[in-house]
């Protein structure tokens, strides 16, 4: 490892990781609704990642998650910083991971990942996928537990993002993920009905 | 494995740096020093954080492994402007000398090692090799013999 790549991580390790992770859980429990990080709890920026994306590596990584880097993420900066403050294993095989960090690029192809089994969901991978804003791509309408009628939501992701989940979601297993972009965390919950907007 | 001399000589001073908060003389020593360590452009890359580690032991040195329990560590890192980290990892909950001692390590690599070398580590060593022999002798004087006496039966 180079220590010389090594950067700070949250002021306050205990705290701001307990504040990114109900973060986390409100934009998992509210699907659609974009969630903001405070700007003093938020870790100093890593190359290449969103403090939200950084914030989320810090509150959910540790030495029992092995996370997958899509290849804008693996970067010599990030593995010695994950693997410094969060302990994690990272791994080549998609199928090993618990978390994968992708970008909008890698969005397209969803195989391989862990979907949990029908006795463990709970053990399918989460997906951190970071854009370059949550607004101004093609309108879905979103719909399910924790949305009380419809959300309008326009991710900047293409439509084979939306086919890949579609094909990989049979409840109750199927994917978690959150979307990241700047300071912002939405989330979307295997659970979510997506559906074009007519 | 092999080890290096360069990395021996760094696990020496970095263990005589986490023994030496154990007496006061050896505590008075480090804070002497700590406008000096301080003296620098630095960064704390892992702030001083107290956690529990696993302390295993093996019976009479040679047997089974065996969880012995659990102890307090405190381990810190630091990068100074240049670029050099130091690392320390300590028994107990002392934050401030987990900062010291990380810093210590930093400024070790650096161009002025023999200074530190001469200043800092050599008189700790020394206190620690004192007291330790004191303890041993301390010890040693309170080792019984057992034996059984053998009886002329056979």
């Amino acid at each position: 490892m180079n220590a010389a790549l090594l950067q700070p991580a949250f002021a306050d390790p205990v705290l701001d990781a307990q504040r990114s992770f109900r973060t986390a859980l409100k934009a998992l429990a509210g699907p659609g609704v974009v969630q903001v990080l405070q700007t003093a709890h938020q870790p100093p920026a890593l190359a290449g990642l969103d403090s939200a994306t950084h914030a989320l590596c810090l509150a959910l990584l540790d030495l029992d998650t092995p996370v997958w880097l899509a290849p804008a993420f693996d970067t010599a900066a990030i593995r010695a910083n994950l693997s410094f403050h969060c302990g994690c294993p990272i791994v080549g095989d998609r199928h090993k991971a618990r978390f994968a960090l992708l970008d909008a690029s890698v969005a397209q192809d969803l195989d391989g990942f862990d979907l949990g089994n029908d006795r463990y969901p709970d053990q399918s991978c989460t997906l951190l996928i970071q854009l370059s804003g949550l607004v101004g791509g093609p309108a879905f309408t979103w719909s399910g537990p924790g949305i009380e009628h419809q959300h309008r939501v326009a991710l900047p992701v293409g439509a084979g993002f939306w086919s890949e989940r579609e094909a990989r979601n049979d409840f109750p297993r199927g994917l978690d993920v959150f979307f990241l972009a700047g300071s912002q965390v939405l989330g979307l919950p295997r659970s979510t009905r997506v559906q074009e907007c007519a | 494995m092999q080890i290096n001399p360069e990395t021996q000589a760094r696990q020496r001073w970095m263990g005589v740096l986490a023994r030496a908060h154990v007496d006061e003389p050896s505590r008075e020593r480090l804070s002497r020093h700590e406008a000096a360590l301080r003296d620098i452009d630095s960064q704390i890359i892992r702030a001083p954080e107290i956690g529990m580690s696993l302390v295993r032991g093996r019976m009479g040195g040679t047997g089974a492994a065996f969880n012995l329990g659990e102890m307090t560590v405190t381990r810190c890192v630091v990068r100074l402007a240049d670029g050099r980290t130091g690392y320390s990892y300590l028994a107990g909950r002392d934050k401030r000398h987990a900062e010291l001692a990380a810093l210590a390590d930093a400024h070790l690599q650096g161009t002025q090692q023999a200074w530190w070398l001469a200043e800092l580590i050599e008189p700790l060593a020394e206190a620690q090799a004192l007291r330790q022999a004191r303890k041993d002798a301390e010890t040693a004087a309170t080792k019984v013999e057992f034996f059984t006496l053998v009886r002329g039966e056979d």
